[in-house]
Order: C-alpha cells, then structure tokens, then sequence
C-alpha cells in the first residue's frame, strides 16, 4: 500500500503539477480527483492478480479445502477488492484534501459506498480476466490493456467537453459512460466543486459497476466448480 | 562466443514465440497516442507547441523503460523457477552468460519501439536515415542502461521478491515522474529541476527528440546528453557484471 500511496502522490505531486504549469493553474484542481480515482482503480485491480496468484500457485486447492463454500470464497475475493480499494482511495481523498480544499465532505461520505460498489465492478473485471488466463504471463496482457484502456479513453485527464469536441462520438460516449469518468465526475463535482451530488451519475455508476462485478464473480466461480469437479481450472 | 551467441539465440526464440506482448505494446502505444496525445496537445498548445511529436517520443522512452524492467523480471523470475542455477551451470563465462541477457534485452526493446518509431516518423513526413538511426542508437543505449541499472538490482529480489518489486516500483515512479519524458524542464517547478537532470531518461528523451528534430530550446545539450546516455550503458553494465561475477553464485532465490 506504501508504493501505491507515494505512485499517485508523485502523481499528484509531480505529473499533476507540471502540467498544470503548462496548461493552466485550474488544471491541477481538475486532475487531483482523477488521480484519485486512477487510485482506486489500481488497488481494486489487486484482486486480479491476486486471483492469478492463487490459481498458479495452487494456493486456490488450499482455499478449496477451508469449511467454506465456493461462493463464499468467490464473494470474499471481489469485497476484499472493493473494500481494497476503497482504504486506498480515501487514504488518497484525504491526503487531496490538503491539496485541493474540499467544498463539501458530506458529500464525500455520502460517495463512500458508490465507490466501494464501483471498486468491487473493477475488482470483478480484474477477477474475470484472471479467471481466463489459462497460460503464463498472459494475464499480465490482459491487465495492462485494461488499465491503459480504461484511463485513456476516460475523462480522467481531459473534460468531458474536450473529448466531444476533438474525438468521435463513439468514443466519446465510452469516455462519458467509463466508471471511471463516472467517479472522477462525481468527486469533480460534488466533493470538491461543492455542487449536490447528482443521482444519475450515482444510478451510471451503479448500472456500470455492478455487472462488471457479476461477471468476474460468475467467471471465477465456474473456475473454481471446475477446480472442484475435474481437479483443473 | 558461439555459445554466448547460441544462449542468446535461445532466449530470443522464446521471447518472439509468443508474439502477443510485441501486438499489445503497439496496439496501446497507437491508442494513447491517438487519443491522450492528441488531446493533450489541444490542452497545451498555447504554451507549448508540437506536444504530440514530444509525447510520442516520451512513450517510446517508457517503451524502453519497460522493457528493460522485463529484462531484470526475467532474471529474477529465472532465478526464482531455478533455470538460472541451470544457465549457470553451462559452459558459458558469467560475461558471456550477461551479454546473452542484454542481447535478449536489445531484441525485445528493439522489437517493441522500431516498429512504432519507424511509422511514427513516416506519418509525421519526418522519417529521414540519419534521424531514424541515430534515435534507435540513442533507445538501444539507454534500454542497455537501464538494463544493467535492474540486473543490478535484481540481487534484492535474492532476499526477497516483495522487497525487489517494490523498490522497482517505487525507482520507476521517481525516474518516469521526475524526468522529461513527458513535460519538459522549463514547466518544472525549480526545487524540482535537480531531480529530473539526476533521471536517465531525461538524457535519453532529449537526445532522442534533438535527433529527431524538435525544437532544442526546449531540450538538454545533446552532447552533454550523449556522453550521460552511454557512461550510463557502460557504467550499469560494468556494475551488473560484477554482481552476476561475485554475488549470483550459489543464490538461491527467496
């Protein structure tokens, strides 16, 4: 957690600061949440990896043998992503908080849970694409071209505005409905810019995250039933 | 040297064999170019202009990063699944048993950012010999640099692996973050300017970028960024020879 808190802090710090030297000094106020976000993000993906750990490791046929259901242990692994990464990212929010003033902390709390859904929906992505990395390292494709693709076409570096403006609508329609622009939105907007907390990016947020996280705890479960039945995922 | 040559040769197979990660570089190397690139070049231009040739150049040097962390990884992950014990045991000297490494290294690192280099330059109309060479003379001396700097670190992951990935992590951020690659020094903070000329790849962007043509105002002395560029390859190169020479024999790895 100490490398992931001080990678978005040089972000924050650093990446953030210069370039809002070069673009303007409102910049830095718009990234800091974005950063935040990109934090949750990496501390939910953990699960993933932490999935494809077990299941090379054979740690997963320990597990297996715990007085413990297989959907149990299925639910465990996606909260303990969503719960993951919502400890980092309000570790993040507060240590925001002293760089950029907070309009609202209310508003803040009152985030608290739809993160944590939004970090389960990543967790469960994560899980998902552990759970068909059936050779080597090929896991680790999966997972950087999710996370490069997930933050790029996003409006966590750029406006919302920028992206319509300067790219297709295809693409700016993914931009606008990514759970990560969502949460960036919502942390832009009601935390620090003060406005009320609006319910369609709240219900956006629950209708993006929560399928996400079905899905990865469908996909490792059908791994770990077959780990059970035929003793190989 | 046949041996050396045949062990590379070896490694080398094994990495093209599985041509995904090669796909996978070019395929996010094309999509943030064409979308983080672009529109950050729209959100800086009026203070800085040609962004997106800067930060097409940035994400090749993270290329390069990149794959020369993968080369200290596989050295580690060697050790770590006990084929280095075996590697070591050939009738290959530990010298020879390196170079093999940093051939496997160059081809990786040549691979991944040629191919991009080489389209980028010709989508720009900027593709000219001499540029082209002397830019992938400049990556190729800076990934041998920053290959050495991980082999030589990967004695920390012979205590512990955790402790190894962490310290890379952290070491990634600092000279990523603090250097040019992605802005350049004249929008850094002054208390952070120190710093950044203390990065590798600060030297490494600019003198690619001056060999490519973009405005040297906003870039280092080449010279003086050549000569750090290659007593970087040679120096981390000189030191992993060393630790592969004196403290890899009999390691196990945690």
């Amino acid at each position: 957690m100490a490398v992931l808190i001080s990678l978005s802090l040089s972000d924050m710090l650093v990446t953030a600061l210069v370039l809002g030297r070069m673009i303007s000094p409102e910049y830095f106020s718009f990234l800091v949440p974005g950063i935040v976000t990109v934090g949750l993000f990496t501390a939910a993906t953990d699960t993933g990896r932490r999935i494809w750990l077990a299941l090379r490791e054979g740690v997963v046929q320990y597990y297996m043998t715990l007085p413990i259901k297989t959907s149990g242990l299925v639910v465990a692994y996606i909260i303990s992503g969503g719960l993951g990464g919502l400890v980092y990212s309000s570790a993040l929010l507060i240590i925001a908080s002293f760089a950029v003033h907070p309009q609202n902390i209310l508003n803040a709390i009152l985030l608290v849970p739809f993160m944590f859904v939004l970090a389960t929906g990543i967790a469960g992505l994560a899980a998902f694409l552990a759970s068909i990395s059936r050779r080597g390292e090929i896991y680790w494709v999966y997972a950087q071209a999710l996370q490069v693709s997930l933050i790029t076409i996003s409006t966590v570096f750029y406006s919302a505005q920028t992206v319509q403006q300067y790219l297709p609508s295809p693409i700016a329609t993914i931009a606008n409905y990514n759970p990560l622009s969502l949460t960036a939105t919502a942390l832009r907007d009601s935390v620090f810019g003060g406005q009320l907390l609006s319910a369609s990016i709240l219900s956006d947020m629950l209708s993006t995250s929560l399928p996400l996280a079905a899905i990865g705890a469908l996909a490792y479960w059908v791994i770990l039933r077959s780990l059970r039945l035929k003793g190989k995922p | 040297m046949n041996r050396v040559l045949n062990l590379a040769a070896f490694n080398i197979r094994v990495l093209l064999s599985d041509p995904t990660w090669f796909f996978l570089s070019w395929a996010l190397f094309a999509l943030q170019l064409a979308i983080y690139g672009s529109l950050m070049s729209k959100l800086v231009s009026p203070n800085f202009p040609n962004y997106f040739f800067f930060y097409g150049i940035g994400l090749m040097i993270i290329i390069v990063f990149e794959s020369a962390e993968d080369v200290g990884r596989h050295f580690v992950e060697n050790a770590h699944e006990g084929e280095l014990p075996y590697f070591l045991s050939l009738p290959v000297s530990r010298g020879g048993f390196l170079i093999s490494q940093a051939l496997y290294g160059v081809v990786n690192t040549l691979v991944k950012v040629a191919p991009p280099l080489l389209i980028v330059l010709l989508l720009w109309g900027n593709l000219t010999i001499v540029g082209a060479l002397f830019s992938l003379l400049t990556l190729f001396l800076l990934g041998l640099g920053i290959t050495g700097i991980m082999v030589s670190l990967s004695f920390i992951a012979f205590k512990a692996v955790d402790i190894y990935l962490a310290v890379l992590a952290g070491l990634s951020a600092l000279l990523v973050r603090f250097s040019t690659v992605f802005y350049p020094l004249a929008f850094m903070p002054s208390n952070y300017s120190p710093v950044s000329v203390l990065s590798p790849l600060t030297y490494g962007a600019d003198l690619t970028r001056w060999a490519l043509g973009f405005d040297p105002r906003y870039l280092l002395n080449p010279i003086l960024a050549a000569v750090v560029v290659t007593a970087l390859a040679v120096s981390t190169l000189s030191l992993s020879a060393r630790i592969v020479d004196k403290i890899i024999e009999g390691v196990k790895a945690a």
